[in-house]
């Protein structure tokens, strides 16, 4: 109250309007300012390599790159590049995400198959996957089976993890509840712990996919002819910049599709979320 | 070339006297990198450096040592590398086509008569049948990608013998080594002092020359960036000078045994301290022996090898059809013939 | 049916947590189990429902349960237990698909708890379209439905406002009413055991032991907040739970 008496030599203040400080830190969709992005840094380059400020050998010209495409695509090479690469990638992410999928499951419901498991998983996880290639063409052979091992093993090990992640953090309340009904053990994996796992699984899906993609390209090193991967390695060896980033664009338009496909599935089927 | 006859004529001390008299016309100790790899092939270099022969020509040369022959180049073509020596290949052509490197001479080639390169089979398509280059019509054929050396060999040998071969792309020759190894491919050619050893284990077969497919191939050839062959035209002869002491003294030592077994003995040793570093000389030297492939004296350079690969290159698109035989070699440097 | 407590006593690993509990609950009455927090109600529940093994003495059920019971011992939980990817109806037939219960037998149930609930306009709802006490009302349908011999009531109020809760202990004397069931029906809030309850077991705080058993002979339907009876037992009942709650209540955890 000593102030009191200060404040009465001056003038009170006046009203003064409380100064704004929320907002912020909530992140909302502004879809058309990744889309400026892109063009802009396409626009640059392509002015940059147009007038030489960006040498040939630095970059290529964007126009040049999807001139290279328009061939691609009209040589029909296109659809013999991906048709191959595409199996390559459903064949080998379905093992390898099916499989860890059921291991992650396992891990999670069984205390020993965890004490057996987990180490193991966490053991091969930091394994760089391309450096098993040689392995895997003496095991696999070199045609597709090594192919589909590479991109199944590179897979597998982060579904493993994010499934017993996911099944762990399951509502253990739901599962109690299943259990004080009286649902059988195996009802309660399917109706409670699956769906409630969903999320996670799906969210490590989209990690796994993406790697899958990087491993395509990996996988491709070794005795493949036809494929995007091929084709980039091919490009890189030849210094072909043109084509090389042709089929980078490739491959980062089929991470988006993927990662576009995912989205979908989760809208579906998690839209019980909150 | 002048240089080149008085390499051949003057001896090994007298060639080292010659260019010190002349070295200081030069400004001394301009600092060089030199891209190699740890092949036999690279003894030019290694000589060079170690007899003094490019510190008798004005440079401070330092060695940096690559994996592979693809980011050698790409090194050149950003500067990081001043000369090294390659095999041509599709990647080398079209660094050049895009202003980046120039050839400036050739290194090994193939010459019949000589040890060369050797086509090896599988055991097993040996076993099969795969005995001769003839036999090679539906076998796959190892190499490292698309636009390499292996694949204008194997493509070579295949359409001379009227064959169709699938090529399967590895990446690395270590890679290779292990799929015919292993009989997941059946075909390769290489170099004899990896192909010895690996037919003497008995699980590959040596089935043919490169040299009887392709007389004169200009295997590996010496290059640089563009900028170095316009702009810096004198340390460029000074690097091919010192370089090709290296080389003659390589040639008449291992080759011609000009010093008798101990010149070999010292050429070896000396070889060792780049090459099978990893084992012990007793072992390494038998490995260096078998390598023993001639480099061509002066770094003359075979230009119709040269062409013919470049128009191979350009048949399988691989590169582009615009690239002319200039675009790609600058022929001031050194003596180039047509082979 | 009725379920016989015979001196239960648990622990987790040293710490005892109830001890020598013996209890009647007779058929068609609520027994409330009231007590401190961390008193071992909730665990008692546990132990009464299956869902944890007593470390001595045994839970008996006494005769059989009516017909058509899928599941005598059926739990109401606080925190509602909803699957939150599955519609009101789905979650209803949750618990009948595996008793075999499917098709029009099934839709014959869930339409009559739903009714029984005032939840048939929602049936299609998702969890997360429900307020608390929405969500509630179909924990209770989900348990109705099974047609239990007993229902262990786990604090089944204490997650919702106090408006909401007096809607629903409405809800449940005018459900009881109608078709007496029994329960065990464990709170910590006295106005609810004395609302509800027509026998009320206070327990000790840690370990549990049974202080009192107050019993109130007002029908339940004929309770109400002003109701000098109840607001005499509610008085007792915190009189005996107050010294109990102020020391459970400056307990250390895990102390």
């Amino acid at each position: 109250m000593a102030d009191t008496s200060t404040s009465h030599n001056q003038s009170p203040p006046g009203p003064i309007e409380v100064r704004f400080r929320g907002g912020g830190f909530a992140p909302r969709s502004r879809r058309w300012v990744g889309v400026v992005v892109f063009v802009v840094l396409i626009a640059l380059i392509q002015w940059g390599t147009q007038t030489g400020w960006i040498s040939p050998l630095t970059l290529p010209k964007p126009s040049d790159v999807l001139a290279t495409f328009g061939e691609l695509w009209e040589s029909g090479l296109l659809f013999k590049h991906l048709q191959p690469s595409l199996t390559r990638l459903v064949v080998g992410a379905a093992l390898g995400a099916s499989a860890g999928i059921a291991v992650g499951v396992l891990i999670g419901l069984f205390s020993h198959v965890r004490a057996g498991l987990v180490p193991l998983v966490a053991a091969i996880f930091p394994i760089p996957k391309i450096a098993l290639l040689p392995l895997f063409v003496i095991w696999f052979g070199i045609d597709e089976g090594s192919k589909y091992a590479l991109i199944a093993f590179g897979t597998f090990t982060p579904t493993v993890v994010a499934t017993y992640g996911a099944v762990d953090n399951v509502d253990r309340s739901l599962i109690r509840m299943g259990q004080s009904f009286g649902l059988s053990w195996f009802s309660i994996v399917r109706k409670i712990v699956l769906p409630g796992a969903m999320p996670g699984i799906l969210s490590g899906l989209r990690i796994s996919l993406a790697i899958a993609i990087i491993l395509l390209v990996a996988a491709e090193m070794l005795g493949a002819e036809y494929g995007i991967g091929a084709y980039i390695l091919e490009a890189g060896a030849l210094y072909d910049l043109e084509r090389l980033f042709a089929g980078v664009v490739i491959l980062s338009l089929l991470g988006v599709i993927l990662s576009g496909v995912i989205g979908v599935i989760e809208r579906r089927l998690l839209g019980w979320r909150t | 070339m002048v240089t080149f006859n008085r390499r051949q004529t003057l001896g090994l001390i007298g060639a080292a006297a010659a260019s010190s008299l002349a070295a200081p016309a030069i400004a001394k100790n301009r600092k060089v990198v030199v891209g190699a790899l740890r092949f036999t092939s690279h003894s030019g270099s290694f000589i060079a450096l170690e007899r003094g022969y490019f510190d008798d020509a004005g440079l401070d040369v330092e060695l940096k040592f690559f994996q592979a022959a693809q980011p050698m180049a790409v090194a050149i073509a950003s500067g990081d590398v001043d000369y090294a020596v390659t095999a041509m290949s599709g990647g080398l052509i079209s660094l050049a086509d895009k202003g980046a490197i120039k050839v400036i001479g050739g290194a090994l080639s193939e010459e019949k008569g000589i040890d060369g390169q050797k086509i090896l089979a599988s055991d097993a398509a040996f076993k099969a049948g795969l005995t001769a280059p003839s036999e090679l019509d539906g076998k796959t054929y190892g190499m490292s990608t698309a636009g390499s050396s292996f694949h204008y060999m194997g493509s070579k040998v295949a359409q001379a013998e009227g064959v169709e071969v699938k090529f399967k792309p590895l990446q690395k020759v270590g890679a290779i080594i292990g799929a015919l190894k292993s009989g997941q491919i059946d075909a390769w050619s290489i170099v004899p002092h990896i192909a010895k050893p690996l037919a003497g284990s008995g699980a590959v077969h040596i089935i043919g020359n490169i040299s009887d497919y392709l007389p004169g191939y200009q295997v590996t050839t010496v290059f640089t960036s563009a900028k170095n062959a316009s702009d810096e035209r004198d340390q460029t002869k000074d690097f091919l000078a010192g370089f090709g002491k290296g080389v003659s003294d390589y040639n008449s030592t291992m080759i011609d045994k000009v010093g008798g077994d101990d010149g070999v003995n010292a050429m070896v040793d000396l070889i060792h301290k780049y090459v099978y570093t990893n084992r012990p000389r007793e072992k390494a030297a038998p490995s260096i022996i078998n390598g023993t492939m001639r480099i061509n004296d002066g770094a003359k350079l075979n230009i119709a090898s040269i062409r013919d690969q470049l128009e191979w290159f350009q048949s399988e698109d691989l590169v582009g059809k615009d690239i002319t035989l200039d675009t790609v070699v600058d022929g001031s440097y050194v003596e180039t013939y047509e082979g | 049916m009725d379920i016989r407590l015979e001196s239960i006593s648990h622990r987790y690993g040293d710490t005892e947590v109830l001890r020598d509990i013996s209890l009647d609950i007779p058929t068609g009455q609520i027994v409330c189990l009231v007590g401190p927090s961390g008193c071992g109600k909730s665990t008692l529940l546990r132990l009464i429902g299956g869902l944890e093994r007593p470390s001595e003495g045994r839970v008996l059920q006494l005769g059989s349960s009516p017909v058509g019971c899928l599941n005598p011992l059926t739990f109401v939980f606080q925190d509602f237990a909803l699957l939150p990817w599955r519609s009101v109806k789905g979650n209803i037939s949750l618990v009948l698909e595996d008793h075999g219960i499917r098709g029009a037998k099934a839709k014959a149930t869930i339409e009559d708890v739903l009714a029984r609930t005032k939840l048939s306009d929602f049936a299609n709802a998702l969890p997360k379209q429900l307020s608390g006490g929405m969500k509630q009302r179909v924990a209770i349908a989900r348990a109705l439905a099974v047609n239990p011999a007993v229902m262990l009531m786990d604090e089944p109020l204490s997650a919702l406002d106090s408006q909401t809760r007096e809607l629903l202990m409405d809800d449940l004397v005018s459900l009881w009413s109608r078709q007496p069931f029994t329960a065990v029906y464990v709170t910590h809030n006295l106005a609810e055991a004395v609302r509800l309850g027509h026998t009320i077991v206070v327990l000790s705080r840690r370990p549990g032991e049974i202080r009192e058993v107050v019993t109130i002979d007002t029908p339940i339907q004929d309770r109400s907040a002003g109701d000098p009876v109840c607001q005499r037992k509610h008085d007792l009942l915190w009189e005996l739970m107050r010294e109990e709650a102020r020391a459970a209540d400056e307990e250390l955890i895990d102390g």
